[in-house]
């Protein structure tokens, strides 16, 4: 017998031998169990719950508004490299385009080169798209793919993200329903990495004192769009 | 730092080490200040979530009923793993883990590790196996990089390094890396990104555990507040993970089921800062994530677990709740425990997965009053369980001293002069021995007793004769 089956017949053995007849329960269904939802106004319960969070939102109405707060946050941090991942609002706005205009070090997923590592561990700013953006706990949504790499909202010590009002989700379940196979049979499949990020890098681990931006961004900057 | 030796005590040491760690004043401030925090986060979490009991045992059900078909749910774990283009390897002991995990660094030709924060890789003492196969391994959850500098274990679930203060971080990390750091935690944490991005920046392997597993997409959710655990995913080509296989759930929409509660229990947050939920290694096109991913599937004793009454300990998502709640684990830090994990749920995990008779002590360390329980997220019967590992430990090893003390128990309450004669005679001997109702020095085997606290004093009018006066 193979390590495989010899561990699958051993757990098989144990489960008979611990469920108790009539006492093996059914998958339970949630019903609404859990579902909190926005309220009346979800972008106002984005922006009150990723505050509570440490992280900044900005409710803008059109693509002047956005570049005044980027460039904002760009010179309040004397930032000289910004990294943009691709396509969305960033492409829609022609924001790469804009920010070269305005004098700054701009790089793009176009300009790398094979191995872009080392442009990611560079960078001062990282600017990205959202997937989604969950009102009830102020998360932002990230959904790795091609235009959207793991490490732009990541490796860079301040993050920016772009999000229109739509993309919005009132609740946490609402995204599983998205990829769930069980919710939404036409559903898409899971991208390789989705991450949550609910406000900026944080520890405690030296006298449970907050310190932010230990690995991950220090400051997370959420521009709603719209 | 007054005594940093507990540390490194085996579990035979109990009642050493928790003498230790209560005369330890730094500890003592840092349990209270950590403990007393992440409680309040605890109630406040649960009370600004409208039904959260109900969540609660919505996710108990998922568990119990995940746990009853375990074998099903393992097999389609694989299935989609494999679908995805992982590959899953089937540990049944730390021993079979660790040889996976090295031989998969070998085959890969990884030489720098790189760890995000996992209770299960301790389990198996996974970094000196690496290590002696030649692979660099960096523990890259803060704190637990502060400890593995130290040489240390952890002694919180979700606060390795609490035993620690601003200033032995500062000595230990100043000795490691042959610099004078200050000891103002800001700067410190910032050394730490520093020395941490070096290790990242040339890692080829990737560890971590999962928090969770969905068997129908293969996903497996990483939490953290840090952002070590995407690192850990993003930068390395070969990424491994390592769950104990009761983290197994079955559905993707049952995670965020999970992930309200989780945060909640441990912080009072409503979600970590990152909840990294990954399927699969990087897709055709996408530039950073691990070209390889590998699933290791740890038994360790728990199949002989899950057959037993004591399966429900299985539910535990390591949230650190329970150590929170408990008025023990407040007083005596996580090493006193000895095992890896501590507090009321590794009371019930280490005689299990180790030994009942190896942990005499560890079933008793609780007043049974219930608070773990009731801060528990998937509400399991800690103290029922303690109670169950106590029997079974009378059946192992039953003590002379006390199988003579209950029989002359008996003896006395079947013959109820003889009982009324020894209650007044323990009444005049105690009596004499109290001071302003209390007793500080027992004679006989009591004075094991009064050893280390006092006893009560006897009441003046025992019970029998207010009775009468009362009738």
């Amino acid at each position: 017998m193979s390590s495989r089956e010899a561990f699958l017949t051993r757990v098989k053995q144990a489960v008979a031998d611990g469920n108790r007849a009539g006492a093996v329960p059914s998958l339970p269904e949630r019903a609404g169990v859990g579902y909190q939802g926005a309220g009346s106004d979800p972008v106002q319960r984005f922006i009150a719950e990723l505050a509570n969070a440490g992280g900044k939102g900005y409710v803008v109405s059109d693509v002047d508004a956005v570049m005044q707060t980027i460039q904002s946050i760009v010179q309040a941090h004397n930032a000289r490299r910004i990294l943009l991942s691709r396509g969305g609002l960033i492409d829609q706005f022609a924001l790469p385009h804009k920010l070269k205009d305005a004098g700054f070090d701009v790089q793009t997923l176009d300009d790398m080169q094979a191995n872009p590592q080392e442009d990611f561990f560079h960078a001062d700013i990282g600017i990205t798209n959202v997937h989604r953006l969950i009102a009830e706990t102020g998360t932002v949504v990230m959904a790795s793919q091609p235009n959207e790499p793991r490490s732009v909202s990541l490796l860079p010590p301040v993050h920016i993200c772009l999000a229109e009002r739509s993309q919005i989700l009132p609740d946490l379940f609402n995204l599983f329903d998205l990829f769930s196979p069980t919710a939404t049979p036409d559903r898409s499949l899971p991208p390789s990495c989705l991450t949550l990020i609910t406000g900026p890098s944080k520890t405690g681990d030296i006298e449970l004192k907050l310190v932010t931006g230990v690995h991950g961004p220090g400051e997370l900057h959420v521009i709603v769009c719209g | 730092m007054t005594n940093m030796n507990y540390a490194q005590h085996e579990h035979h040491d109990f009642l050493n080490a928790s003498a230790e760690a209560l005369a330890d004043p730094t500890l003592q401030k840092a349990l209270v200040r950590l403990t007393d925090t992440l409680m309040a986060g605890n109630r406040k979490g649960y009370a600004a979530l409208a039904d959260s009991s109900d969540l609660r045992d919505h996710a108990k059900r998922i568990k119990e009923h995940t746990l009853a078909h375990l074998d099903e749910y393992l097999v389609q774990l694989e299935m989609s793993v494999h679908k995805l283009g992982g590959k899953v390897h089937w540990a049944a002991t730390a021993e079979e883990a660790r040889k996976i995990v090295v031989a998969i660094a070998q085959a890969a030709k990884c030489r720098h590790a790189v760890k995000s924060k996992s209770m299960t890789s301790e389990e198996i003492h996974l970094n000196p196996a690496l290590e002696k196969a030649g692979v660099e391994v960096t523990e890259t959850d803060f704190g637990e990089y502060i400890i593995q500098v130290a040489g240390e274990r952890p002694s919180h679930l979700v606060a390795p390094a609490v035993h620690h203060t601003r200033e032995s971080v500062a000595r230990v990390l100043s000795q490691h890396l042959g610099e004078t750091l200050s000891d103002d935690p800001k700067a410190l944490a910032m050394v730490g990104r520093r020395v941490l991005r070096e290790k990242f920046r040339r890692a080829d392997l990737g560890i971590t555990g999962a928090n969770f597993a969905v068997a129908e997409t293969g996903t497996i959710v990483l939490v953290t507040n840090e952002g070590n655990g995407r690192l850990t995913t993003t930068v390395p080509r070969v990424h491994v993970a390592i769950m104990g296989i009761e983290k197994v759930i079955p559905r993707f929409n049952d995670l965020p089921v999970f992930l309200k509660l989780l945060a909640r229990a441990a912080t009072g947050q409503t979600l970590s800062v990152y909840t990294t939920i990954i399927t699969g290694p990087r897709q055709p096109g996408e530039v950073d994530g691990p070209e390889e991913f590998h699933l290791v599937l740890l038994d360790n004793g728990r199949s002989k677990v899950l057959a037993t009454p004591f399966r429900e300990s299985l539910q535990c998502i390591r949230c650190g709740a329970c150590l929170n709640a408990c008025p023990v684990y407040r007083r005596i830090g996580g090493h006193a425990y000895g095992g890896v994990y501590s507090g009321p749920i590794g009371s019930i995990l280490t005689p299990l997965f180790d030994s009942v008779a190896e942990n005499p002590h560890l079933p008793h360390v609780s007043s049974l009053c219930g608070a773990c329980q009731a801060a528990c997220p998937v509400k399991i019967n800690i103290p029922h369980m303690l109670i169950g590992l106590r029997e079974l430990q009378h059946a192992h090893k039953p003590s002379r001293l006390e199988r003579w003390a209950y029989q002359l128990w008996s003896m006395v309450l079947c013959r109820p002069r003889l009982y009324h004669w020894a209650i007044w005679a323990a009444r005049v001997i105690l009596g004499r021995r109290a001071k302003a109702g209390w007793i500080d020095q027992m004679p006989g085997p009591g004075a094991e007793w009064t050893k280390i606290r006092d006893f009560p004093a006897p009441a003046a009018m025992p019970f029998r004769e207010r009775w009468k006066e009362l009738s």
